[in-house]
This record gives C-alpha cells, sequence and structure tokens, in this order.
C-alpha cells in the first residue's frame, strides 16, 4: 500500500514542479490512476513521460507497494 | 539476457503485426490491464498476438530491459515498441493508431 502523498514526493523528487492526482482504482491503495502535469515533460514523447514517472516509482513498484499504475500526462497550458 | 532468450523475443516480434506480452492470455487474462489491452485491439479488428510472461521470469527481466519499461502489459506493433494503452489511447483519439495500423496491415496485401 502506498498513499497520495507518499506517491507525491517519489514523483516530485524527479520533477519538483509536478501536480500530481492520484486515484485508488481498487480501494486498495496499490492499484492508482495517476495524472501527473509538469513543464518537464514539454516536447518529451509519451513513451519517455511514463518511463520517467516509472523510474521515479521504481522502489514502491519493486518492493510491491505498488502494484499498477495507469498513467496520464500533461504539459500545463499556462508557460508562466 | 541471454542471447537465445533475445533471438526468441525478436522472432515473436518480428512473427506478429501487432504483438501484446502481458499476464495470462486472450481467453483467460489474469490481469485487469491486459484485458483492457486485449478489448483494446478486438475494437480494431485486426489479428494481434497475445504472449503470456506471467509464468516466465527471465522473459520479463530480459523485455523490460529490451523496452527500458517495467511492466506488463507491453505492446509491439511492426515491431516498435508503444508501451502501453496509457500511450496508444491518446494516439487512437488523435487517429493516429488507425492510421499506423492500416499500414502496417496493408503492406501484406500486396
Amino acid at each position: 500500500m502506498i498513499t497520495h502523498e507518499q506517491i507525491e514526493t517519489l514523483i516530485r523528487a524527479a520533477l519538483p514542479d509536478a501536480v500530481v492526482e492520484t486515484g485508488d482504482r481498487t480501494g486498495t491503495l496499490d492499484h492508482y490512476n495517476l495524472l501527473v502535469v509538469s513543464r518537464g515533460f514539454a516536447g518529451m514523447p509519451l513513451l519517455d513521460r511514463n518511463r520517467l514517472i516509472y523510474s521515479a516509482l521504481g522502489d514502491a513498484l519493486k518492493d510491491g507497494r505498488l502494484h499498477a499504475v495507469e498513467i496520464k500526462t500533461a504539459v500545463p497550458e499556462s508557460g508562466s | 539476457m541471454t542471447p537465445e532468450m533475445k533471438s526468441a523475443i525478436d522472432a515473436e516480434i518480428q512473427a506478429n503485426k501487432i504483438l501484446v506480452y502481458g499476464k495470462g492470455t486472450k481467453t483467460m487474462p489474469r490481469c485487469g490491464f491486459t484485458l483492457e489491452t486485449i478489448q483494446f485491439f478486438q475494437a480494431f479488428g485486426y489479428p494481434f498476438e497475445v504472449v503470456d510472461a506471467l509464468a516466465d521470469a527471465d522473459k520479463r527481466q530480459a523485455l523490460a530491459e529490451m523496452t527500458d519499461w517495467p511492466t506488463l502489459p507491453k505492446v509491439f506493433i511492426a515491431g516498435k515498441f508503444y508501451g502501453d494503452t496509457d500511450i496508444l489511447e491518446p494516439m487512437r483519439e488523435s487517429g493516429e493508431l488507425q492510421k499506423i495500423l492500416d499500414d502496417t496491415f496493408a503492406e501484406s496485401r500486396i
């Protein structure tokens, strides 16, 4: 099991400006929907965006706290 | 990964225009994401193959190294790695995926 705050902390270690929304798919805190919004994704192909998030979540995925994630990514609409 | 494992995976990827490495099989998927991926491709109507990678830890490890992608399912189309439906769904919405599939299967009719 892993909390929203823990997921957010792991992702922000890789993408400090990331805004992270999580949804618990199963009520068991180990299958999540993620929406990650970061300027760091600008110009980055979707495959590489998701690789970056998998890498940020690596330990939690390996030790089983997090079983599966569905990932959506976006760049903030305003450039500011 | 052994050269034999890499050759076996390369051969599978070449032999199937759409190949899904998943958990379970088409008729008995063992993971919600694998089931979603099967339903995703059924909607297109083109033939696709699902290979169960759950039972073979060495193969799962080799696939992860080859693709730099840690999770199953993993989707290959015309030999190219496309990740999973997190990547393919936006490509479907934009029409890009339909074009890739149409092109992929058009070649075989020539």
